[in-house]
């Protein structure tokens, strides 16, 4: 290599390097809004879908994903926003309990086609359904009771269950439970024999295309990045008034604020409190809530071994009377959220915010100091509680567990925080390893049994708690029992079971705040499991 | 010559597999449950999914047994099976480290664009405007946090001004070019669409910024630095005695000895923007690897966990072996010593 030869190089290189980097901020020079177009016939929503793994109905088990396959396909009951206690028909005309009480029947709507042309069967139905079962991927656990799916005619099924007392008609809400187009999923490797778990090759086809009959086909998923949907042409019900839809991954709230401000989303789901509050007033955003399902609870272990104190009820329910319930509420989500008596969320048949007023803990402190001197601890104990470094709903852990710090020791409970990762947490809490938990619970579907049998079977074992007979025959009677007002009696003393046992405190049921553009109008955000209703929506 | 490749080829290679074992070992002595991570929570407390799934995952095999497997795979270009995102590792990495190497390849690019010259002009006008400036710049871009950095630029120039695009690589309603590299500015150059080319070059330009300042800031500290101890040799002192134009003593003379620091830390600054993009991908929802890694780490997904392991040391290692061959063409006698 010789003096010469290489400052040509370099300065070829330097000048190649010039040339580049002209290049790029000459483009950059002119931000292309191009697509502005487009614009208006698309919904553009702004979620957090980084939890997404899969869109095959039969292996959800994530946050983000129901809400796409939700509104893909059709189930054969469905619940109105708002009502999650009274199942509205949905491909299913009419359904009603076979004499012999061992099945269900269903009478399907006719005429109903799928996005692909075919008509939707009573074959259809058993295909999905025995699909899920045959897979043994998650949601195969909710529909265990389940036999079998018998055609009794073109548009009549029967489910068969081995164990009718078990609830049935609400788990088959869940979008898991959705029916697909059995024709065209076959001939993309879909199979719902008794060798699924192997033999079905369907997965992968289904992560980026659908077979349902929805308002909408879903069309693409790139990951971390946007789900597509298109208009379904087949679909029975009314247009809905865009023609696609676009969920755009944004994990960042605050980014999903500035792009809702600036037009680019029309909806943005993931807000927090303080974002939503400078929204309000904004004469092109509408706010719309919606209460969830969902709750932050704290469970605290009656394990004499770790902690003798917390082992005596009287010192659990000192700890119930001791917290300010309403200043958590207000200080920390802004006053967006309810709070239920116990595990049965507010909204549910059976669990009003009114009952909570009437049977469940409130802030007592001269009550609380009472109960610590009867168990003999009348200057306090200490416990640790145990929680993650995140936030729900914009409620972070840390500044929920220093006020449950600051209200404990107003009676002298002194509470040591224990942050820690959320993987470990779960792994100590449901090894029944730690003392005192704060964490979070959303339901698979809406039905009371999938939270009170927790209660009872593996969150008690989480909590050192060994319920009653009386407790478990409550629960079982509750959950077999077919006529809703009594079945809500049921669940009253359920619940007063709970609030006796004091193990779980249930703190916070945030009322979700979705950000809307005055330009779309009909959106209806649901707590059913699916996020919302897009069929309905339209452009102003 | 051929010695000093072996010799650098030999333990790189060492390198990269303690740099996986070591990786092994932390992830598996981290608590938290792989399975309890994924599954939700009755499947969690049902012994027969938990067992079906460790089987699965091979989480029930011992330890010595899992590494075996894993450099087995790795021996075949396999990866195996990301925990979180179910389908083979590579499928993931592929689908999101052009995202990465593209923007960090502009910031990059932009550091070094505008940090060696800022350093030089710092150097030779030392104490001047340029050098305050040249200061503050490097102040900046190495003490703002990214994340704060990020939010500023686009709160300031895409919420309040109005002259960048927002969050993410192209809009929402852009159709996207045939995928052949992954990377937007390549593919759709090589699909001639202008259009979203220029709109995934605008939506690069605030990304790459707040990530190119780290960098930068760096770049032009070191280049400044290293000029200035040039530019105090004897051999420029002959330079000028000799009336050679002052723009070839700066650009042929000193700058040529002061380079030495300056791609030794330009070298290693790349492999840094490559694989530590974290909370730039976060902020900007880019689909990138540094958001993939973070939540493989999260959820305690080995496979994907070892795999990022396994390259970024091959990145790091191999960055660092193009540095030190980039020696032998700055300084011959690295090679001779």
């Amino acid at each position: 290599m010789t003096t010469k030869y290489r400052q040509l190089n370099r300065r070829q290189f330097i000048q190649a390097l010039s040339a580049s980097a002209l290049g790029v901020t000459g483009l950059a020079a002119f931000p292309g809004f191009a697509q502005a177009q487009g614009r208006k016939n698309a919904l553009l929503i702004g979620l957090d879908i980084g939890d997404s793994i899969t869109f095959d109905p039969a292996r959800l088990a994530q946050y983000s994903s129901p809400m796409t396959v939700h509104n893909a396909y059709d189930t054969l009951v469905t619940m109105n926003p708002g009502d999650y206690i009274n199942l509205k028909p949905n491909l299913a005309t009419s359904w009603a309990y076979r004499p012999d009480g061992k099945a269900i029947r269903f009478t399907l709507l006719k005429g109903a086609k799928f996005a692909s042309g075919n008509p939707v069967t009573a074959e259809d139905v058993k295909w999905s359904l025995e699909r899920v079962i045959n897979l043994k991927d998650q949601p195969a656990q909710y529909i265990a009771h389940v036999d079998k799916v018998e055609i009794v005619s073109p548009d009549t099924v029967d489910i068969v269950m081995k164990d009718p007392t078990q609830p049935l008609l609400t788990i088959l809400a869940a979008p898991s439970f959705s029916i697909m187009d059995s024709k065209l999923l076959m001939a993309q490797g879909g199979t719902a024999a008794l060798d699924a778990k192997e033999a079905d090759k369907a997965t992968t086809w289904l992560n980026g295309n659908s077979g349902g009959s929805a308002a909408w086909n879903f069309t693409a998923w790139e990951r971390n990045q946007q789900i597509q949907l298109a208009r379904n042409p087949n679909f029975r019900g009314e247009k809905p008034g865009f023609e696609r839809i676009v969920i755009r991954h944004m994990s960042e709230s605050a980014a999903q604020l500035l792009a809702l401000k600036r037009g680019d989303i029309d909806i943005a789901f993931n807000l927090i409190p303080e974002q939503i509050a400078t929204l309000k007033g904004d004469p092109q955003i509408d706010i719309i809530g919606t209460p969830s399902l969902d709750f932050i609870y704290m469970a605290v272990a009656a394990n004499a071994e770790a902690n003798p104190a917390l082992a005596k009820k009287q010192n659990r329910h000192a700890i119930g009377c001791a917290i300010d319930y309403d200043g958590i509420i207000n200080s920390l989500i802004g006053g967006s959220a309810v709070r239920p008596v116990s595990f049965l969320p507010v909204g549910v048949n059976g669990s009003t915010a009114e009952l909570t007023k009437q049977i469940g803990f409130q802030q007592d402190l001269a009550k609380a100091k009472k109960l610590l001197a009867e168990a003999g601890n009348p200057d306090g104990f200490a416990f640790d509680l145990t929680y993650s470094n995140n936030a729900i709903a914009g409620v972070s852990y840390q500044n929920l567990a220093q006020k449950l710090q600051g209200d404990l020791a107003r009676v002298g409970i002194k509470v040591n925080l224990n942050p820690i990762d959320q993987v470990n947490l779960r792994t100590l809490f449901t090894q029944g390893k730690l003392q005192a938990v704060l964490t979070f619970w959303n339901p698979p579907a809406v039905e009371n049994q999938l939270w009170a049998s927790a209660t009872v079977n593996r969150v008690a074992k989480r909590v050192h708690w060994v319920p009653p007979e009386a407790m478990m025959k409550i629960v079982n009677d509750a959950s077999a029992e077919r006529d809703l007002a009594k079945a809500a009696v049921l669940w009253r003393k359920y619940q007063e079971g709970m609030v006796d046992a004091a193990n779980l405190f249930v703190l916070i049921q945030p009322t979700y705040q979705i950000a809307v553009r005055k330009s779309v109008a009909g959106f209806k955000p649901t707590a059913a499991g699916w996020m919302a209703e897009l069929g309905v929506t339209k452009p102003v | 010559m051929l010695r000093y490749l072996t010799n650098r080829v030999v333990t790189a290679f060492v390198m990269v597999l303690l740099a996986t074992l070591v990786i092994f070992l932390i992830a598996n002595t981290a608590p938290g449950d792989p399975a309890l991570a994924q599954l939700g929570d009755l499947a969690a407390s049902n012994p027969e999914y938990v067992k079906a799934f460790r089987a699965k995952w091979g989480l029930d095999l011992p330890l010595w047994e899992r590494y075996w497997i894993f450099l087995k795979g790795v021996a075949h270009g396999d990866f195996g099976i990301s925990i979180m995102s179910q389908r083979p590792v590579l499928d993931d990495i592929r689908d999101f480290a052009p995202a990465t190497i593209e923007l960090a390849t502009i910031a990059f690019l932009l550091s070094i664009l505008i940090g060696i010259p800022l350093g030089i002009l710092a150097a030779v006008k030392r104490d001047s405007w340029i050098d305050h400036v040249a200061r503050f710049v490097s102040l900046i871009g190495v003490s703002a946090p990214t994340f704060w950095l990020a939010f500023i630029m686009l709160a300031v120039f895409y919420g309040w001004l109005e002259i960048a695009p927002g969050p993410g690589r192209v809009d929402p309603i852009a159709l996207l070019p045939p995928k052949v590299t992954g990377m937007l500015l390549i593919d759709c150059i090589l699909a001639g669409d202008w259009e979203t080319l220029r709109d995934a070059a605008a939506h690069l330009v605030l990304p790459a910024t707040v990530l190119a300042a780290a960098t930068l800031g760096l770049i032009t500290r070191t280049t400044r630095a290293s000029m200035l101890e040039s530019l105090s040799q004897d051999y420029v002192r002959v330079a000028r005695a000799k009336g050679l134009p002052e723009w070839r003593i700066v650009l042929g003379h000193a700058l040529r000895n002061a380079l030495i620091p300056v791609v030794t830390l330009g070298g290693l600054a790349y492999a840094n923007l490559l694989t530590g993009a974290v909370m730039t991908e976060t902020v900007f929802s880019w689909p990138g690897l540094g958001r993939y890694t973070f939540r493989s780490a999260v959820a305690v997904d080995f496979p994907a966990i070892m795999a990022i392991t396994f390259i970024v040391a091959v990145v790091y290692i191999a960055i660092n072996f193009l540095v030190d061959m980039s020696y032998a063409f700055l300084d011959p006698r690295a090679v001779k010593r």
